[in-house]
């Protein structure tokens, strides 16, 4: 509860004074709602007095009303909260993660599925907002009105009052109890839909197949065992959660029917006046609505503390520290001093001990099997995460004593995929240096080959990259990012199989564009075709996280190992051929 | 290759809730009945209450009447219970049956709307949209039979009681309800600006999220940051401007319907009657235990109104995808002879009316290779997918040994045709049973026969567990070209008599390549195949090569009678040769300057 609290607080921010406020108001309007409730005591005995006491009826029914007013006051001030300032908190609350999100390190945003950050970013901000106001102020309502009405009617008859809380000691523990039931359910229920999630995947992936030996619909047994132990989950979840919530439900009526028996005996023994025992059954009628509205609204209270716990996780990934003193890069060779580097969740070793230098200008190819740890040591350059034991210098300067946004501005990379955004070309290129002229990017165009296919686009470099989506083949997306790295024109730039995923004709413009960008750049690229890289001043060729050779194209074949076998290989290939 | 679109014309939400529909309605009938007894019990307060104030109270009578609520209190509870019971086993019992119908449905449309639509918005209409139904089933037809009994029978008990104080009740629930219609006014028009605001910062959001990992090695994502905080403002500003017009009626309707006003104006009305001596204490009673419920009966439907929705959208999806024509069967279906292919006068058209496919005739012998060539978007792909029937020709037809496609079973088309994708797919299961899945009762000396011929019985021993590993278990990953391995194996266990083939444009590296290689070679051996080449060096050796551009089959022969006619083949080889040469430098500046005009 209190942990809820500390998190609902933390959640809203610079909110949090609003927040308070409502939740105080609610406290406030809840303790006059329970003054309101005792007030039928004396009105009952007044109504039932013969004749009946007219002058003190309108004097309660007057601080009744007025009662009534100042409580729906305070409730109305009290919805500011819903009405005005969550939109503000879920605002704020987006930029914030959004904020986080540019700060963490890329290996944290790369674990992360985007869909689950999808779901944190949209998703949950709207149902914490949704809720946080009503739910807080409801828990309060379902609090301290019974406290109120408790004590008055202590002050009325103890007797009366115990035998009010006599459903209490049971109803609590029992709650908690079904609410731990419900967690539980509710990850066996998650783990099954799970299951089925995933054998749908693999359904429609395998219907070709699938379809030839007629495993499908209800004769697909995988899927169907796989549903019916889904349904069985779900039912016996619904079986087990029945009784909890059935015994709690009764026992609040049950309480109030007991009330009614002890009431009488207690009135027929003359201990007891008529009006209390009425006031105090129409009390208890209220005593206990907020608390089946409560269990009610148990499941979307779990929904709020897992979106709470799951914006923590994200606000809590600290940034890459920036070790002091912070320095500016001049020089643009690369160092790599006996890195070694795990990802998170591995335990083997991604790269180890791996040394080398890169001249400033120079071309180095990394080549090797994949998972050999090519593709790592150009992440590491880019600081994609911090390296374990050793360290990589850019310029003689440690890149973690460079700030980030430094770092990135040094660097070009081209990825095999490239990521547009639902912007105009323009600005997709000009992503790159917001205050590059129409002419520095149409010259950026240029030399990327792709001023030629832009103008003949309906709107020239105004057209939406969403309103023509799939009418740009691979080639051209690929070309407008090499545009967007011409324009950056940083001193590095890294190449990760910038062509594997086109087809010829394309593949000849890409590598064309490819040229103009890394002329007097310090350039690692990762090649699939060997050919592509003879002229690299250094080859490096890694192995199980290990350079296990280096050298230029001659030497290393001189040496006759693994990059000399390599080549063989792939001179006799040159891709596979079909046998006629 | 671009996604053709059909029509999807909508079936209402009832009838996917047909196969429960006698579920639902018990369900709605005892919740009726737990209302009824609900508020029954509260009635032998009044009686008591009469008793106890009576002359010479019997305590007899007031024990029966304890009794009576005790009974209805229990009925109230246990039918209450049973209406959620019968509602969630009908809700579970609708999942299965709906997830049943449509993964049955997706076995018989055709093949391309499966793989257009994509195996994650597969899932996400078999998963989600079918789990969206549950609020609506399982969560919300008790409350409605509730939410209807309640008020009503509540009033006829209250004008009952006293038609006067009855009347004065009724009357603070018209106006609570007039301050939510308020709230509601213009509620469509708010609420489409709303959804739509919505929608564009969820696109927003996506992009922002996926495209981060790209952009921040850009510009540490300050202008994606800037694109994302113009789109939330305009967000926020449309949810102000709709809070704003409606929070005035909607928190008065709010505060109307919690039980103290009514309380309120029933005690004061209440106790002006029974001055007037025209009204009983216990009739009052009735009043002040009875009304609260009135407003009480409707607050589960606003909360629910949200997920109803959702259940709605989601019914409809469904409703969409089961109405998708299905492929259709041929009345006598037909067994090839022969594994040769004919395709005569083939057009296809995509569904947005673009032709992908025009006029193609080819002829493709048993036993021989044909390869597909062409720039991207010539229509390779798509003319690769008509064979086994992913879609049906618009014109013309395509033939194996002599009979139509369309006059043969989907299972005897897909026993004569494999295909192998760039996309591989393997089964969250042993690696033997993924292989397995080309013919279910292979042996096992079968499999690894066919593992064998398709290069991958070497590291399937060397895994922890052989054939029996689970493939894709934590531990055990395979890389690219291995599982492009295992789906060939697959294949060659099929041994089905023709094969296509959309070769893979990368393998991960040399070594793996070659092996991959060999795998292809044993898997065609002796079958009619057909090749999607993306490099041409693979396919050099064809039998035939027919040449697409822009939808039409422009060239047609050998390679060598290709490159001497000089036409579109000629410009790809030449093209392929230059990329297959290309090095890369830093240094080359004037080698650059000189090519940059060619293109």
């Amino acid at each position: 509860m209190f942990q809820t609290y500390r998190r609902m607080m933390t959640v809203t921010g610079s909110y949090r004074p609003q927040l308070q406020t409502a939740l105080l108001l609610s406290v406030i309007a809840s303790i006059i709602q329970g003054i309101i409730f005792a007030l039928f005591f004396p009105l009952f005995s007044a109504l039932l007095t013969q004749p009946i006491d007219a002058q003190r009826v309108w004097i309660l029914l007057g601080g009744f009303g007025v009662l009534v007013v100042i409580e729906g006051l305070l409730r109305w001030r009290e919805l500011d909260f819903s009405w005005l300032t969550s939109s503000k908190v879920a605002h704020e609350t987006r930029l914030k993660l959004a904020e986080q999100l540019r700060r963490i390190p890329l290996q944290d945003l790369s674990r992360r599925r985007s869909g689950d950050l999808n779901v944190v970013m949209s998703g949950n901000v709207s149902e914490l907002v949704m809720w946080i106001g009503s739910l807080a102020t409801l828990v309060i309502q379902t609090i301290v009105v019974p406290l109120i009405t408790f004590l008055i009617t202590l002050w009325i008859d103890w007797r009366l009052a115990v035998a009010l809380l006599v459903a209490f000691p049971i109803a609590v523990p029992t709650y908690r109890y079904m609410r731990s039931l419900v967690k539980a359910m509710l990850r066996d229920v998650a783990a099954a839909d799970a299951e089925t999630a995933s054998r749908v995947v693999e359904y429609a992936q395998g219907l070709p197949v699938l379809r030839a030996t007629q495993q499908i619909g209800v004769r697909s047994q995988r899927l169907q065992t796989t549903l019916e132990r889904q349904r069985q989950i779900q039912v016996k979840g619904q079986r087990l959660g029945v009784l909890p919530s059935i015994t709690m439900a009764t026992l609040v009526e049950v309480g109030v029917v007991a009330l009614m028996g002890l009431g009488t005996l207690f009135i027929l023994q003359g201990s007891l006046s008529i009006p209390m025992l009425f006031a105090l059954l129409v009390i208890a009628m209220r005593f206990t609505e907020p608390l089946t509205q409560l269990i009610h609204l148990a499941s979307v209270f779990d929904l709020m503390e897992i979106g709470l716990e799951r914006i923590e996780a994200l606000m809590s990934i600290p940034a890459l520290p920036v070790q002091p003193p912070a320095t500016q890069l001049t020089r643009f060779d690369i160092t790599f001093d006996q890195v070694s580097f795990r990802y998170a969740d591995q335990t083997e070793w991604a790269l180890q001990d791996v040394s080398f230098h890169l001249p400033a200008r120079s071309l180095t190819a990394l080549v090797g099997p994949s998972g050999g740890g090519k593709t790592t040591i150009t992440r590491l350059i880019s600081r994609f995460a911090d390296i374990q034991t050793g360290a990589i210098r850019i310029g003689g300067v440690d890149i973690r004593q460079v700030d980030p946004a430094a770092l990135m501005r040094s660097l070009s990379v081209v990825f095999q995929d490239v990521y547009l955004f639902d912007d105009t070309i323009l600005n997709n290129i000009r992503m790159a240096k917001p205050d590059a002229t129409d002419a520095d990017i149409e010259a950026a165009a240029r030399a990327a080959n792709c001023h030629e296919f832009i103008t003949r686009l309906p709107d020239g470099y105004e057209t939406r990259i969403g309103d023509i989506g799939g009418a740009l083949s691979g080639g051209e997306r690929q070309r407008i990012s090499i545009a967007r790295a011409m324009l950056k024109n940083a001193p590095i730039v890294l190449l990760d199989e910038p062509t594997s995923a086109l087809d010829t004709e394309s593949e000849v413009a890409v590598q064309e564009a490819i040229n103009r960008l890394v002329v007097d750049k310090t350039v690692i690229v990762i090649a699939h075709r060997l050919s592509t890289v003879v002229g690299s001043d250094l080859i490096l060729v890694l192995a199980d996280g290990q350079v296990i050779e280096q050298g230029s194209h001659p030497e290393l074949l001189a040496q006759q190992g693994r990059y000399a076998s390599m080549w063989t290989v792939q001179q006799q290939s040159q891709g596979w051929r079909i046998a006629s | 290759m671009t996604q053709p679109t059909f029509t999807q014309p909508l079936t209402g939400a009832r009838s996917i809730l047909a196969p429960v529909k006698g579920r639902i309605g018990g369900a709605i009938a005892l919740a009726s009945f737990s209302a009824i007894t609900g508020i029954g019990s509260l009635l032998a307060v009044p009686p008591i209450a009469a008793e106890l104030l009576s002359e010479s109270p019997e305590p007899a009578v007031i024990w029966r009447w304890l009794v009576i609520a005790v009974v209805m209190v229990a009925i109230a509870f246990s039918t209450r219970s049973l209406a959620f019971t019968v509602s969630h086993l009908a809700a579970f019992k609708l999942e299965v049956i709906l997830r049943t119908a449509l993964t049955e449905h997706l076995a018989q449309v055709p093949l391309g709307y499966v793989i257009t639509t994509g195996s994650g918005a597969i899932k996400k209409l078999v998963q989600d949209d079918v789990k969206s139904l549950h609020a609506f089933v399982a969560d919300s037809t008790p409350l409605i039979g509730q939410a209807y009994t309640t008020p009503v029978l509540s009033l006829v008990i209250m004008i009952l009681a006293d038609w006067r104080l009855g009347l004065i009740t009724l009357a603070v629930l018209p106006i609570g309800m007039i301050f939510i219609q308020l709230a509601l006014r213009d509620y469509g028009e708010q609420r489409k600006a709303y959804d739509q605001a919505n929608e564009q910062i969820n696109g927003v959001i996506i992009e922002f999220v996926q495209g981060m990992q790209v952009v921040r090695t850009f510009d540490d994502g300050s202008s994606s940051f800037a694109r994302f905080q113009r789109s939330l403002d305009s967000f926020t500003q449309t949810l102000r401007e709709w809070n704003a017009k409606t929070q005035l009626s909607g928190r008065l309707g709010t505060l109307l319907f919690e039980p103290l006003p009514t309380l309120l104006v029933v005690s004061a009305a209440g106790a002006w009657l029974m001055m007037q001596g025209s009204l009983s204490f216990p009739r009052l009673l009735v009043f002040l235990l009875i009304a609260p419920r009135l407003c009480g009966a409707f607050k589960p439907i606003f909360t629910l109104a949200h997920f109803i929705n959702q259940s709605n959208a989601g019914a409809l999806r469904i409703g969409a995808v089961l109405a998708e024509p299905v492929l259709p069967q041929p009345q006598h279906p037909q067994q090839p002879k022969t594994a040769e292919i004919t395709l005569q006068t083939v057009t296809f058209t995509y569904g947005d009316g673009r032709p992908a496919l025009q006029d193609i005739s080819l002829h493709m012998p048993a036993g021989s290779v044909t390869a597909l060539v062409g720039p991207s978007g010539a229509g390779k792909t798509t003319l690769a997918r008509l064979i086994p029937r992913f879609w049906d020709v618009d014109g013309g037809a395509i033939e194996i040994g002599g009979v139509d496609v369309r006059q043969m079973t989907s299972a005897t088309l897909m026993s004569w045709v494999s295909f192998v994708f760039q996309d591989t797919f393997l089964l969250y299961d042993t690696i033997g049973n993924n292989i397995k899945l080309g013919r279910p009762n292979a042996t096992d000396a079968e499999v690894e026969a066919a593992a064998r011929a398709a290069q991958a019985h070497d590291f399937i021993l060397a895994l922890p567990n052989g054939y029996d590993t689970i493939a894709g278990e934590r531990g055990t990953r395979l890389s690219g070209g291995q599982r492009q391995r295992i789906t060939i194996a697959r294949a060659i266990l099929q041994d089905n008599p023709i094969v296509v083939l959309d070769e893979a444009t990368a393998f991960a590296d040399p070594e793996n390549e070659a092996l991959i290689q060999d795998a292809i070679a044993s898997l065609t051996q002796g079958k009619t195949l057909i090749v999607v080449a993306h490099r041409l060096s693979t396919i050099m050796h064809a039998d035939q090569m027919a040449v697409l551009d822009q939808g039409k089959l422009v060239e047609l022969g050998k390679h060598d009678q290709l490159l001497q006619s000089n036409g579109v083949y000629t410009r790809l080889w030449s093209r392929h040769q230059q990329a297959q040469n290309w090095e890369l430098s830093v240094r080359s500046r004037s080698v650059l300057a000189a090519r940059t005009n060619s293109i």
